[in-house]
């Protein structure tokens, strides 16, 4: 196939897959806290109808900054895209992704110049002291595997099996920064509903789209690294049997727990991360 | 190519949602409350999750690219439904597509 076609077709996959299963995350919340919920298609939808909305810019915010970094965020996972699934490259790309992601959660926010962003943007700082710290899985799984190769690690647990059993605290430390990713999770301190929206309050209309779109596919990929990095080579049924299961599992976890304040939340992120970095090397040496 | 075929589920499984929403809000004008079975909803339910699951009951007849579509489609709208309504569908219509697939893959 073509690779702009492959990049074209892999890119509406992430989008629609990621939009629709944040909105079966919703309904499962929503049937667990006793409510009927929206449908499933309800964040694809709100998404979809904020590309048609009047975009409004702030009087506040700094140009052109305030619209770029829209642009900025939809690139980055459009590339995290092109790096998984079309070329299986490298996971420090992804790494490399996920920093900028956090520079972008900061910027959007103070770019807005809304009291709301700019206590967002501060948080996001904040929790990417906890969230970077969870990304060195990618240690672990450079010392048991030797490589960081996308394609390389399938093929090394197509030999060796899965690495969620060789190192299941690595998989652990993973699961949580996903989970910190997911809307109304306990550590979603950047986008918690004391700031009304985050960083994303002041973003309107297109602007708004971009940002969902952007964060749909960015689920996607988080989940579809997780799933190739820990479960090797899966087909695509088992990819998105997987994909809801967890989501269903995320779901779960967010509907019976509270938003944590922000210190409560890094803290518990750094336990996890050392527990999980400690444990995955102690586990490596034995 | 099957990447293709799977957006074109993806695409049929929103595509249905959105008709299943649109529809239910016409003819339903009432919350979910009287807890009834819709007899038209529950035939979708029952061929849709029959085609998709038992596409290869048919493959000789139709491919099951299309069998799938269709069967997602169905499934979609009856599970798209307004919030509340469906579900009593969705679950028989999988369980008797389940039955079906047990009894001709496993037996």
């Amino acid at each position: 196939m073509n690779l702009m076609t492959n990049i074209l077709l892999n890119v509406i996959i992430a989008f629609l897959i990621g939009s629709l299963l944040f909105g079966l995350q919703r309904k499962i919340m929503a049937r667990i806290q006793g409510r009927p919920g929206p449908p499933i298609i309800q964040h694809l939808l709100h998404t979809l109808k904020f590309f048609i909305k009047e975009s409004a810019f702030p009087y506040t915010a700094a140009m052109p900054f305030y619209i770029a970094i829209t642009a900025m965020l939809s690139m980055i996972w459009v590339a995290a895209v092109i790096v998984g699934p079309v070329t299986g490259g490298s996971l420090l790309l992804i790494f490399g992704i996920y920093a900028v992601h956090k520079i972008v959660e900061h910027n959007a926010g103070s770019s807005s110049g809304s009291p709301y962003g700019k206590l967002s943007c501060v948080r996001a700082v904040y929790s990417a002291a906890a969230e970077v710290p969870l990304f060195a899985v990618l240690v672990i799984i450079y010392f048991k595997t030797g490589t960081m190769n996308i394609t390389s690690l399938i093929n090394y647990q197509a030999v060796h099996g899965p690495l969620l059993y060789a190192i299941p605290l690595a998989a652990l430390m993973f699961f949580i920064l996903i989970l910190s990713k997911a809307p109304y999770s306990p550590f979603a301190i950047t986008k918690g509903k004391d700031i009304v929206s985050g960083y994303e309050t002041e973003h309107f209309g297109l602007l708004r789209g971009y940002l969902m779109m952007s964060e749909s596919i960015a689920w996607y990929m988080l989940l579809w690294v997780f799933l190739t990095v820990f479960l090797g080579p899966i087909s695509i049924p088992v990819y998105l049997i997987g994909m809801v299961v967890m989501s269903s599992i995320i779901a779960f976890i967010n509907a019976t727990t509270p938003l944590l304040n922000p210190n409560h939340s890094i803290m518990m992120q750094v336990t996890f991360a050392f527990v999980g970095i400690v444990g995955s090397f102690a586990l490596l040496m034995i | 190519m099957n990447n293709i075929s799977y957006l074109i589920y993806i695409i049929s499984f929103v595509v249905g949602s959105t008709a299943g929403l649109v529809l239910s809000y016409k003819k339903y004008t009432a919350p979910f409350v009287t807890k009834n079975i819709d007899v038209v909803a529950l035939i979708l339910a029952i061929i849709g999750w029959v085609l998709a699951i038992n596409s290869e009951l048919i493959s000789a007849l139709v491919s099951p690219v299309i069998t799938i579509t269709v069967g997602i489609f169905l499934i979609a709208m009856v599970l798209g439904m307004r919030p509340g309504y469906g579900r009593y569908e969705t679950v028989i219509g999988f369980a008797i597509s389940a039955l079906i697939w047990v009894g001709t893959v496993l037996i």
